[in-house]
């Protein structure tokens, strides 16, 4: 939180806060305690929802919070994107010329080193699979036109391979129409989909950044907090994040959050907490016994954490179930 | 990852992912609780294993924590974050590309390769600029907004943005005619079109990672290919309520104008005073009158409700045909948790109501084998024809009944008597309908499922 570093910007889209720099999430996690969510698909897991990858989407009272202590100014992400300008969009274009380039160049090393091993596929065994492709490939065109005289039946087996090609009239040849489709297009290159946009020359976001929550609001682009509910999360958020504690959703424990002792990635929360809009909001027993019940069964107890709007102060109150007969 | 780092945390020795002590699971109440241990997702170019859960400690030691559990914690965060840096590549021979025309929320695939356009996109006639400067239409594949997030997050497309821009001879660039866009850049300008929102992207996202399909169940424009019954129930519920409340209309308009066949009604004037509400529970008690779900009182809902339809999903196993979907395995709401409150019963039964209905649930696979001795001489054939005997006509009648419960009135429902008749529980507990509803409260999804029981079918007696 040291005055020299610069704001962290949160990419503001749809009055949701993302953060798409890791350097930025590493800091608002290490420095500022906040957790946020992860919900991007990580590159190459991308099957799996266990592990999930930037953007960070942080909870509209973290990004409330960090703005409020002056670590993050709000970007309004979409009017950060000006319209490049030929010039940059030709320095791109060679910056992905130049990778392109330099793998061709390492590959044709590598292959020229394999060679010299002697580990490349030797001609016959080229030969052999050469023969066991065709072969294959007469046996599944035998198969098919089988399948084929055999009639209506089959016909969704058939259909199915070939559907994408039927349904994409457009698609041209690969090879002339890929973007970078040169004389190496030959030979398979990496190419890499960036994620972040601060990379990009004409992502500008020196006139779109609101240091301020008021400042953001008149700009249309954010309006968290809003209601006097609203207000109590984030002083509840902010008043329990003071004393250290890290806070996460607590939707599947019948709270607002889940309070943290330390970082969630290796201690286990303490509380389930929920948040009361005035020390006098009514509770119904039922509640009581439903957050006690089942606060104790996960091995927490139950926080309620009554907001006065009025002082401005957070006052607690924590159930478990006691368990007498 | 057995880097010399390991060796201080014999504290905390590292289990086989596969062995878990049974005990601690049951201990750990949620996958909440599990941590997520980044430090097993590493190295990145080994293949990688998804461990289900690391282990954690109650709470750090006062004034920050041992210089152990510092270290542990510092390199839970940089393999998190080294996992993070992962950047998306994709070999020039397997991406794909699309471009991304804001002015219709479509991204237009021009390069399709691999298996996810088996199921993602749609074609739709646009028309092209030709060569001679005439214009004419052309079937072209497009992406809804969440199609192409998806596929461009996790680097399977890479977009291109339309622009005006004049490129002259720019290599690469001057036949795409577009700028490149960023993961990031897809994020902040395809979200809020075509009514997505981030939640529903996510619950889009999540069911994408884990193999299902999963399509609108409103068709965005007129080319989006919808399961063929879907596409009647789309124009009835109107009709059905119109119908519904009408036929409830007609039916105390028989029972006012002839008392005389109602003769279950002693004193005619509470009936005009009290709207029937006695006896409406009386009737619905002795299962006199039609009774359920299909006579429940229809009250047309104004009020913009959160709870609508929005994803149809298909199992993985499902055999799905891009132009001609098949009839959901699913019906999803998505609702953001922080907006929207409990569904009301008026919300669910207006769900309900445009919802087909599932079929009985296959009975469990392992059966008591004395049951089994008993019927298998005399009935071989498979156990669920009876239970599709039983459910047909009653799903009949109760569609027409629905219609017109008035000529119902004197015919109590028969009861099926099939010669061995499913579980009942099995078939209330599912429900005979069951819509999926996602709640996101700031990224965290929740499915729940809620089930429509038919208890007036399934006699106790």
């Amino acid at each position: 939180m040291s005055s020299d570093t610069l704001p962290i910007p949160l990419r503001v889209s749809n009055k949701t806060a993302y953060v798409w720099d890791v350097d930025d999430i590493a800091t608002i996690r290490s420095q500022h305690r906040l957790c946020g969510v992860l919900t991007g698909t990580l590159p190459h897991l991308s099957q799996q929802n266990v592990f999930l990858g930037v953007p960070l989407i942080l909870f509209p009272e973290e990004a409330a919070l960090l703005v409020d202590i002056g670590a993050a100014v709000l970007v309004d992400d979409p009017a950060a994107y000006k319209q490049p300008t030929v010039p940059q969009l030709e320095r791109w274009s060679a910056e992905q010329q130049e990778s392109v380039n330099t793998q061709a160049t390492y590959n044709e090393t590598k292959v020229a080193k394999e060679n010299q091993s002697g580990r490349a596929i030797s001609e016959e065994a080229l030969r052999k699979r050469k023969e066991r492709e065709e072969r294959k490939r007469t046996q599944a065109a035998a198969k098919a036109a089988a399948e084929a005289l055999e009639g209506g039946t089959s016909a969704d087996a058939l259909f199915a391979p070939t559907e994408p090609q039927l349904q994409t009239p457009s698609v041209s040849d690969p090879t002339s129409s890929s973007a970078e489709g040169s004389k190496k297009s030959n030979l398979p290159y990496t190419i890499v989909i960036p994620a972040s946009s601060s990379s990009l020359e004409w992502y500008d976001a020196s006139d779109c950044t609101y240091a301020t929550i008021e400042s953001a609001r008149k700009a249309g682009i954010w309006d968290y907090p809003a209601t006097l509910s609203e207000r109590a999360r984030c002083g509840v958020f902010k008043d329990l994040w003071k004393q250290g504690y890290f806070m996460g959703g607590g939707i599947k424990f019948g709270g607002e959050y889940l309070v943290y002792p330390g970082d969630p990635l290796r201690y286990h929360s303490h509380f389930a907490a929920s948040v009361l809009e005035s020390p006098l909001a009514s509770l119904h027993p039922m509640e009581i016994v439903a957050h006690g019940r089942l606060g104790t069964a996960t091995k927490k107890a139950h926080l309620l954490c009554g907001w006065d709007d009025d002082k401005q102060e957070v006052s607690y109150l924590s159930v478990e179930w006691a368990g007498f007969g | 990852m057995d880097d010399s780092l390991e060796k201080p945390s014999s504290l905390f020795p590292k289990t086989p992912l596969t062995d878990e002590a049974p005990e601690d699971d049951e201990q750990l109440s949620d996958e909440e609780d599990g941590g997520l241990d980044w430090t097993k997702l590493l190295p990145p170019s080994a293949r990688p294993i998804i461990p289900r859960r690391g282990e954690k400690e109650f709470e750090p030691r006062s004034g920050g924590g041992t210089n152990l559990q510092l270290h542990v914690l510092d390199r839970s965060r940089l393999a998190m974050f080294d996992t993070l840096r992962a950047t998306r590549t994709i070999s020039s021979k397997a991406v794909s590309y699309a471009v991304w025309h804001p002015d219709i929320s479509r991204s237009h695939v021009t390069v399709a390769r691999g298996i996810h356009f088996s199921n993602m996109g749609h074609s739709a006639p646009r028309s092209v600029q030709g060569e001679d400067g005439t214009s004419k239409m052309q079937r072209r594949l497009e992406l809804l907004p969440e199609e192409a997030i998806y596929l461009i997050e996790r680097g399977s497309v890479f977009c291109w943005k339309k622009s005006d821009l004049e490129f002259g001879e720019l290599p690469g660039l001057s036949d795409v005619s577009g700028t490149p866009m960023t993961v990031q850049q897809a994020f902040s300008e395809m979200i809020g079109k075509e009514d997505l929102t981030i939640e529903k992207f996510q619950v889009y996202a999540y069911l994408k990672r884990l193999g299902y399909v999963v399509t609108r169940t409103d068709p965005p424009d007129s080319y989006y290919p919808i399961p063929p019954n879907l596409s009647v129930s789309k124009t009835t519920p109107i009709m059905q309520r119109i119908k519904t409340l009408f036929a409830s209309w007609m039916s105390t308009l028989v029972q006012a104008v002839a008392p005389a066949f109602n003769w279950w009604k002693p004193v005619s004037l509470s009936h005009w005073l009290h709207h029937d509400k006695k006896y409406l529970s009386l009737f619905q008690s002795m299962r006199f009158i039609p009774s359920g779900h299909s006579t429940l009182p229809t009250i047309q809902s104004n009020v913009t409700t959160p709870y609508r339809i929005f994803y149809n999903v298909y199992k993985p196993s499902t055999p799905f045909k891009k132009s001609a979907p098949p009839p959901p395995d699913f019906q999803l709401v998505v609702v953001n948790a922080r907006t929207a409150p409990m569904p009301s019963l008026q919300e669910l039964s207006d769900l309900f109501d445009i919802l087909p209905e599932a079929p009985l649930p296959t009975p469990r696979q392992r059966r008591p084998p004395t049951c089994a001795a008993n019927n298998a001489p005399a009935t071989p054939p498979t156990r669920e024809t009876p239970a599709r005997i039983a459910s047909s006509p009653l799903a009949e009648k109760s569609l027409v009944r629905r219609m017109f419960p008035w000529l119902f009135f004197a015919t109590p429902p028969a009861p099926p008597m099939p010669a061995r008749r499913p579980n009942p529980f099995m078939a209330l507990k599912s429900g005979k309908k069951i819509v999926i509803v996602a709640a996101v409260d700031s990224s965290n999804t929740s499915f729940f499922r809620f089930s429509q029981g038919e208890f007036t079918e399934w006699p106790m007696v």
